[in-house]
Order: structure tokens, then sequence, then C-alpha cells
């Protein structure tokens, strides 16, 4: 095999991958230029940086930023955490696997915010839930849980439509383990927690980075789930985002820029870190 | 008189509707190896997932050292398998393949290191320690499944086919290995091959099954002296097998006389037959090359060289009857013989050399 380089088949690569690089590079100088004072809409376009000092200065939007933090990190783990058993205990097929499977993917069909509407009728204060605990007698009278101050009613929402997203993608690689590997495991002494850190845990680390990463990304920048049942008194950093465009007539553009830069800025090293995590935490008991 | 290491006990198996092994039953003692000869798919691999406790018997039983394994599962048994398809772990290199059962039993780091060393020096995989199993060749991916076994230094080895992905000098080395291994340690092991070579060398004790059940078993020397029935004659080593008919017996010389496609012979068998018409054999070792002319020999016959075929230290040769219907027997001469195909040649065989099989033929 010759050793010498060859930038053929990497210049047959460029058709494809300069409109992608183009679009993105688009947004995100778009976004990235406005933050700093180009294409502003109404007055002129200029180099500064007073809009990132306006937002980073304003405490309304750290509240935001670490809330949408915060939920987006419950969200990923938790989808993640029960779909991985799920996906575990599917991993042989038996009978009724399928309609269990079926079951657990369905969500996928139903659109995120009519999912929001129907959680939030269940839970109203004349909905089902409270009916039904009154008619128990569990409380005296209805409880109050729309939009709740810690924002459980989000994350359950999340949860319930990422958590079939996870188990897709972690179906995939549990079933590729091979039933001679795990019994080679047992055979060497491991009960069912260690054959779980030692080879099912490190087998299926990618696709467990892979879950986290694009539960958490997209959980970030939730707009409709926290408009419907998010707490009132927060915003997420999305819902922040468009208040901030809308409010300030001037200048919303530059600053909602700041806020869309600063929401990137957590999907990619918020994400990262996350993944980090995971497999340091495996580093340490594997092996 | 201390409990067998090892018994099954009438064990039957089914796969659904397949009955995969009917009442197998035998026992090993601490430090022998048993070895499982049969063809594809007769239920060899299925009765060692049985012993490891992969897979739970229908009916019978599993006893190691005296205990019944019933209901105990794979990871509190004293085995270790080594798979007939590796069964390596993708994500860890070689050493912590090797090591994974020592880590399993909580021993310190540096015994694992220096046992771990040791396996690999013994199945020579020492230059290949670093490397994922992906980056391994067969035979190397083969070696590490069997150092991850042994490392473990169970009660009872479990092989199945542990050598046949390795060329013959290697596998010759590593058999040498297990042998004294097994010396060193005692070990009690069940060993799967389609060797019959292998078998006959290694083991104590060989069990012949087929479709699920054992054929026969006993030490390999008896094995091959007197097999039962032709599938056993002719799956250990190569056998010549030909219809008799019975047509006396000498009490004073304890011979019988038979009639055979090689004419009339006189048979000395301590099993008698157990029909007037019945399979007789004997192998292609036994026939004796006599001078033409020569009148001394027992059991004598002309045959024509169809073929000849010099292997070295043997030479194999096909011959056939002449007459009206030619039967064709296998015969193989030790060293060098000048002979070639189309001669006529004179060959005697000991009355000792035939042996009844315990099947009628019609
Ligand atoms: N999980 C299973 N489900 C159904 N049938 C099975 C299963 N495992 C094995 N069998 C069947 O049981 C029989 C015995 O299989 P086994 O693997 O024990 O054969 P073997 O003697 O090890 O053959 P080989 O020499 O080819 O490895 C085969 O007919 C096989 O098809
Ligand atoms: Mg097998």
């Amino acid at each position: 095999m010759s050793a010498s380089f060859s930038v053929r088949p990497y210049l047959l690569l460029l058709p494809g991958l300069l409109p992608i690089l183009a679009f993105m590079s688009l947004v995100i100088g778009m976004a990235l230029s406005q933050s700093v004072g180009y294409f502003n809409f109404s007055g002129d376009s200029g180099f500064s940086l007073r809009f990132w000092h306006t937002v980073l200065s304003e405490q309304q939007f750290w509240r935001a930023f670490w809330y949408s933090a915060r939920i987006a990190l419950f969200s990923s783990l938790l989808s993640v955490a029960l779909a991985y058993p799920v996906a575990l205990w599917l991993r042989r097929p038996f009978a009724g696997s399928d309609l269990v499977s079926a079951l657990i993917k369905a969500p996928i069909l139903v659109h995120g915010l009519v999912a929001a509407f129907l959680y939030v009728n269940f839970i109203s204060f004349q909905g089902f839930l409270n009916a039904a605990l009154v008619h128990l007698g569990l409380v005296a009278r209805p409880i109050r849980m729309q939009n709740d101050p810690y924002a459980i009613g989000v994350v359950i929402l999340q949860v319930w439509k990422n958590m079939p997203f996870a188990f897709l993608i972690l179906t995939g690689p549990v079933r590729a383990i091979g039933d001679d590997i795990l019994d080679a495991a047992r055979d060497l002494g491991a009960g069912a927690f260690a054959r779980l850190r030692r080879v099912i845990l490190p087998l299926t680390l990618r696709s467990l980075q892979a879950a986290l990463i694009l539960i958490f990304i997209g959980a970030a920048g939730d707009y409709s789930f926290q408009s419907v049942a998010g707490p009132t008194s927060l915003n997420s950093l999305a819902q922040y985002m468009v208040r901030i465009q809308q409010d300030n007539a001037g200048h919303g553009w530059n600053e909602a820029a700041v806020i869309a830069v600063m929401l990137m800025g957590l999907s990619l090293f918020g994400s990262a870190a996350l993944a980090a995590l995971i497999q340091f935490l495996l580093r340490r008991t594997g092996r | 008189m201390p409990p067998h290491a090892l018994t099954i006990d009438e064990a039957s198996l089914s796969f659904g509707r397949f009955q995969a092994l009917k009442s197998v039953s035998f026992a090993a003692e601490q430090g022998q190896l048993v070895t499982l000869l049969g063809p594809s798919g007769c239920g060899k691999t299925t009765l060692l997932k049985a012993i490891a406790g992969f897979l739970a018997l229908d009916s019978g039983r599993i006893e190691i050292g005296g205990h019944d394994m019933t209901g105990i599962p794979p990871e509190r048994r004293d085995t270790a398998m080594c798979f007939q398809s590796y069964a390596l772990f993708p994500h860890l290199s070689v050493s912590d393949n090797i090591g994974f059962g020592l880590r399993q039993q909580r021993i310190g780091e540096a015994e694992i290191r220096s046992r771990v060393g040791t396996v690999a020096e013994q199945v020579s995989l020492v230059a290949q320690l670093a490397k994922l199993p992906g980056q391994l060749s067969g035979g190397q991916q083969q070696r590490v499944a069997l150092a991850r076994a042994m490392a473990v230094r169970p009660g009872i080895m479990l092989f199945d086919e542990p050598l046949s992905n390795l060329d013959a000098k290697l596998r010759d080395q590593v058999r040498m290995e297990i042998r004294a291994l097994q010396r060193q340690h005692g070990f009690t092991a069940v060993y799967v091959t389609h060797d019959q070579s292998e078998a006959l060398a290694m083991s104590d004790l060989v069990v012949v099954m087929r479709a699920g059940e054992i054929e026969q078993m006993g030490r390999p020397e008896d094995i091959y002296r007197q097999p039962k029935n032709r599938f056993v004659a002719d799956f250990i080593g190569t056998a010549n097998i030909m219809p008799v008919r019975v047509i006396g017996h000498d009490a004073a010389s304890g011979l019988h006389h038979i009639e055979s496609p090689l004419g009339r012979l006189t048979v000395r068998s301590e099993i008698a037959p157990v029909a007037k018409t019945i399979f007789a054999c004997w192998r292609p070792e036994d026939a004796v090359l006599v001078a033409a002319g020569d009148e001394t020999g027992p059991n004598r016959a002309t045959l024509r060289v169809l073929s000849r075929t010099f292997l070295g230290s043997l030479c194999d040769l096909i011959v056939v009857t002449e007459g009206e219907n030619p039967v064709s027997f296998r015969i193989q001469m030790h060293g060098f013989t000048p002979i070639a195909e189309g001669e006529r040649i004179t060959l005697s065989l000991k009355p000792e050399a035939i042996r009844f099989l315990g099947e009628a033929a019609e």
C-alpha cells in the first residue's frame, strides 16, 4: 500500500459538504454577527459588545439559562434511565414483546403540543386526575397541579416524548450484544449487576451518549412544553429569547441573538459535559 | 469413596419439540478428561451448556463434586467454558479478557497480572495482550477464549472444540499445555472435538454421541479395539466394515468361522456374534502383507490394488476383491511399500484383529 496521502477522495466530498457547511455557517454566522451589533434591522449596524453586556448582566437571563439547563439535564437523564431497562428487558423477543415495543414508541407519533394540551387537561383543576382523586377520597378538594413551580409537568412531558426516542436509539445496540458474550460473563462469575456494569454498559456506551446528547439539546431549546405546562414565574431560554425580541423594539433582534448563541453554547457544552461524565463514570467502574 | 467430580445422570433436554439430549449419563473422576465425540448437531455443545448451567434439563440431573446443580446459576457453578464461538468481550483488551474472571473473584491486581501473563505465555499470546479481540486472527481469538477460561482455574473445564482453528503445530503445543495444566491443577475436563485422533490421544474416557444419545463410551483403546456398531467403528478411526455369515464355532480353540467377502476367515472374539449374519470390522493397519507363495499366515486373501497414496510414514492402499461383486477395503502399511497400482497382493489378518459388531446384517 502506498503511504502517500491522496486528496482526490476528499475533493469528491466537497459538492455534498459545501452546501451543508454553507447553510450551517450562515445560520451560526448570522446569530453571531447579530449578537455583536451587525444586521440591526432598525437603526445603525456596527460592531458593539453592549448587547452581550446587557443580556449577561440581566438576572432574568441567568435564571432562564440555568432553568433550561436543569430541565435538559433531568429530561435526558430520566428518559434514558427509563428507556434503558426497557430496552434490556426487550433484548430477547418473547410473546407480546413486539406489542410492548410498539406501545412504547407510540408517543413519537403524537405531536408535542397536542400532548402538552392533553396533559394540562388531564391534571387541570377540573380535570380527570383531580376528579378521580376526589372521587376516591384521597383528597378533600382538587389540588392545583397545572404549571407547577418545580416544572415537574414539563419534565414529565419531556420524558414522555423523549423516552421512546431513547428507546429507539438503545434497542439496536442492546440487541446486538450476543447471548454467548453474556453467557461467557456469567460463566466467569459475573452476576446480573456485574454483567450490566462490565459488559452491557460499556458495549452500549456510545448509543447511551448519543441518546443523552440528542435529548439534552432538544430539551434545552424547549418552547412549547414550557409555554403550555411550565411554571408561570420562569422562562425557558427559548421563551426568554422570544420575549426579549418582542419587548425591545430597537435592538430586540440583537439581544435575542445573544441568547441564541448562549443557547447553542449550552447545547454544545452541556451535552458534551454530560457525555464525558457518563464515559468517566463507566471508565471508573468498568473493566 | 469420594463423589465423582462430575456426574451426568439421565440428562434430557429439548428445544421445543426437538429433543437435543436423550437420557445421557456418564461420570468423570477428579482430574480426568472426558471427550465428547460425534457428528455435527448431535448435542455436544448443548451438553456442555447444560453442565455450565446455561440450559436447564427437562429431566435428570447434573452433579458437580457430589452436589446437585439443579437451579444453581452458571455464575455460582465451579465451571469455566471455552466457547465454540469464542464469545470474547469486544470492548476489552486481550489481557482484560483473560483477567475478567479473576477480577470477578476479587483477586489482587498484582496476582491478576501475573496469572494473565502465565496463561498468555502458555497459549503464545504475550505479544497480543494489549490488542482488542477485533484486531486478532481467528486462531489468536480462539486462544484468548481458551486462556480466559483456564485463567480462573475452575474445578471443571468445559472445552468446546478449543483447537479447531489452530494449525497442526500450534494445536500440538496448546494440547500439551492443556494436559500440563491439568496435571498441575487437577481440574476435570469435558472436551468436545471433531478430531478423533485428538480424542484418542487426550482422553481418559471417550463418549461417542449420535442424535442426542450416547452410542458408546469407554477408554480410547477399548472403543478403538471393540466398537459397538458400524457408526462407532466408522466414527473412531477408519474401519473396514463387512457383512459376514457365522458358520461355526470351535470351542477348543475359541475360534469362530465366518464366510466373508474376503473368503473364509477365523475370528477370535470374546464377544459372541449376536446373529448368524452380522457385521464385522477390522482396522486398515491390521492387514499384513505376505509374499505370494507364502502359505503360513492366517486368514489370507488375494486382492488387487486400486490406488496407492504415499503419506510419509504410511502408505494408504485401496484394494478390491476379485470376482463378481468386488468389495473394496482400505489398508495401511508402515513406511514405504514398493507396490504399484493394479498389482495383486496377498494379505493376512490375525483372528483377533477381526471384531464382531453388535448389529445383525440383513
Ligand atoms: N437454541 C436452540 N434452539 C433450537 N435448537 C437448538 C438450539 N441450540 C441447539 N439446537 C439444536 O440442537 C442440536 C444440537 O446442537 P449442538 O449445538 O449441541 O450440536 P453440536 O453437537 O455441538 O454440533 P457441532 O459439532 O456442529 O458444534 C442441533 O440440531 C441444533 O440445531
Ligand atoms: Mg457445538
